[in-house]
């Protein structure tokens, strides 16, 4: 499968913390999620990517080409948003587009346009004035509006209430229609990546501790629901995590169609990506 | 790097009632006791601050970190700050020429009838520019490796680096007993832009090297 962005053995070390040799590639055509708690690594891999951390070893490619801040060429066609606009408040969406389209050679002012339409963002009103939720629709209007082949999203839709989420959501989607587009999102609401990615990363402390196709892991993975007595019945060979709240074991394991057969008198569910990253995160992890 | 700079443009542009009721209350201040040569390079130098100002926007939107993944370089980023500060040095050296000419016209300060007096002027806008870029670019490494909020202290402190190097040439001059001729100040009037050329280009050489060997850039 031909990929826009190949990450090869990234890694930074900072002070108490290390982005261990992260690897991953982002396939055409697909939306990534990144997934991981606070201070997992998610936007230290993006920045390592953008070139925005001096990387300690590893190597970014883009279609191909290596990628650092000094590649004017590949930048033009990634856009990014961050987890919030950076353009000053006194700005108006219309000044916003000029200083864009001087930057960028392949900005598409009728494309900019029809994203402030869209979102309904007035043109000549001061971004100060504008709701969280607008000021990331703008963003992710002015990094659309050149054509990226690439989106790179960090925690763009945190703190939207669903129903902007949902139309953000969508537009994602109609961006990768085209087979050459991609995305790469992080964000702490699985629920949004549940929706729209076809593949996830997970990061814990620095590491890719996974990365696979979402429908891997919403059809395959299962949560065993039992008690001690069911815990102990389980072949630990079987367990990919497991976590203990006060009555009940919750057993992450990685093919619950074989579960369900194997362990006849056990509960089965299907497990959300929220569930498997909390136990990953906060149970006792075995795989 | 034209994106950078219309950037900000538009960002200073809101400060540009404030800044010009500030060149008001200075001539009211100086033109009537000084004249409009000391107007002149005040109104430059005041001006060639703003540059200051843009940083603290940039810190407030982190504005960097962004621009670092436009489709621009650490160099264009570097040149433009450079760049911006010409064109507020230019500004405040013209507005202070203008004001200065009208505010001396009401004081009745100057006799516009006499040619020494516009040349004089026009000299003073010159040097204005000069010590305006001169002053203006010490702040820039400083603000570009501490920020706007340090930066804005230290560079108080580093505009005294220029007026220390002019204080040491002046006392070897006299040490060495040369007579400062008026010829000499002629050639060191016409040298200056040359001077603050090369001044500026060595202030955009550490610039750039701080940018460059900058490990994260959020």
């Amino acid at each position: 499968m031909e990929s826009n962005l190949q990450v090869v053995d990234l890694t930074k070390q900072f002070p108490g913390f290390k982005l261990d040799h992260v690897s991953f590639s982002i396939p055409k055509g697909a939306i990534v999620g990144l997934i991981g708690e606070n201070g997992a690594g998610k936007s230290t891999t993006i920045y390592g990517i953008l070139d925005l951390v001096k990387k300690d070893e590893g190597v970014v490619t883009f279609r191909g080409e290596q990628l650092s801040s000094d590649n004017k060429l590949a930048k033009e066609d990634i856009g990014v948003v961050f987890d919030g606009i950076n353009f000053y408040e006194t700005l108006t969406p219309s000044k916003i587009g000029k200083i864009s389209s001087a930057a960028y050679q392949q900005w598409d002012h009728q494309v900019y346009d029809s994203y402030l339409q869209k979102f309904d963002l007035p043109p000549t009103k001061e971004i100060k004035t504008f709701s969280r939720g607008m000021k990331m629709k703008l963003s992710i209007a002015v990094a659309l509006s050149h054509n990226p082949k690439l989106l790179i999203l960090d925690e763009a839709t945190s703190g939207l209430d669903p129903v902007m989420r949902e139309d953000i959501l969508e537009v994602f989607l109609d961006f990768v229609q085209d087979e050459e587009h991609s995305i790469l999102m992080s964000s702490h609401i699985t629920a949004d990546l549940e929706k729209v990615a076809d593949y996830i990363i997970f990061i814990h402390k620095g590491k890719v501790l996974f990365s696979k196709t979402k429908d891997e892991l919403r059809y395959q993975y299962g949560i065993i629901r039992c008690g001690a007595s069911g815990f102990e019945s389980i072949d630990k060979g079987d367990i990919l995590a497991w976590r203990k709240s006060d009555y009940q074991w919750d057993v992450l394991v990685e093919d619950k169609e074989r579960a369900r057969r194997k362990y006849k008198s056990l509960v089965v569910d299907d497990a959300t990506i929220d569930e498997i990253l909390l136990l990953y995160v906060k149970g006792e992890r075995v795989k | 790097m034209k994106s950078l700079i219309l950037k900000d443009l538009y960002n200073i542009g809101h400060n540009v009632k404030s800044m010009l009721l500030m060149l008001l209350f200075f001539a009211l201040f100086f033109i009537p006791g000084s004249g409009a040569e000391s107007y002149i390079f005040t109104s430059g130098i005041l001006c060639s601050m703003m540059v200051i100002t843009t940083f603290s926007f940039d810190e407030n939107s982190k504005w960097i970190k962004y621009a670092m993944v436009m489709p621009v370089s650490k160099r264009d980023l570097v040149a433009s700050k450079f760049i911006v500060l010409l064109i507020f040095s230019a500004i405040g050296a013209v507005a202070g020429l203008l004001i200065g000419i009208i505010g001396t016209v009401i004081v009745g300060k100057i006799d516009y009838g006499n040619w020494n007096g516009i040349v004089t002027l026009i000299a003073s806008t010159l040097g204005s520019l000069v010590l305006a870029e001169v002053f203006g670019s010490v702040s820039i490494p400083l603000l570009f490796k501490f920020g706007a909020e340090k930066a804005r202290i230290l560079s108080l402190v580093a505009i005294l680096v220029p007026i220390g190097i002019c204080f040491v040439v002046y006392q070897l001059i006299r040490i060495l007993g040369i007579s400062v001729t008026d010829n000499m100040v002629l050639i060191l009037l016409c040298c200056s832009p040359l001077l603050g050329a090369m001044w500026t280009y060595l202030m955009y050489r550490i610039s750039y090297t701080i940018i460059k060997n900058k490990e994260v850039f959020y």
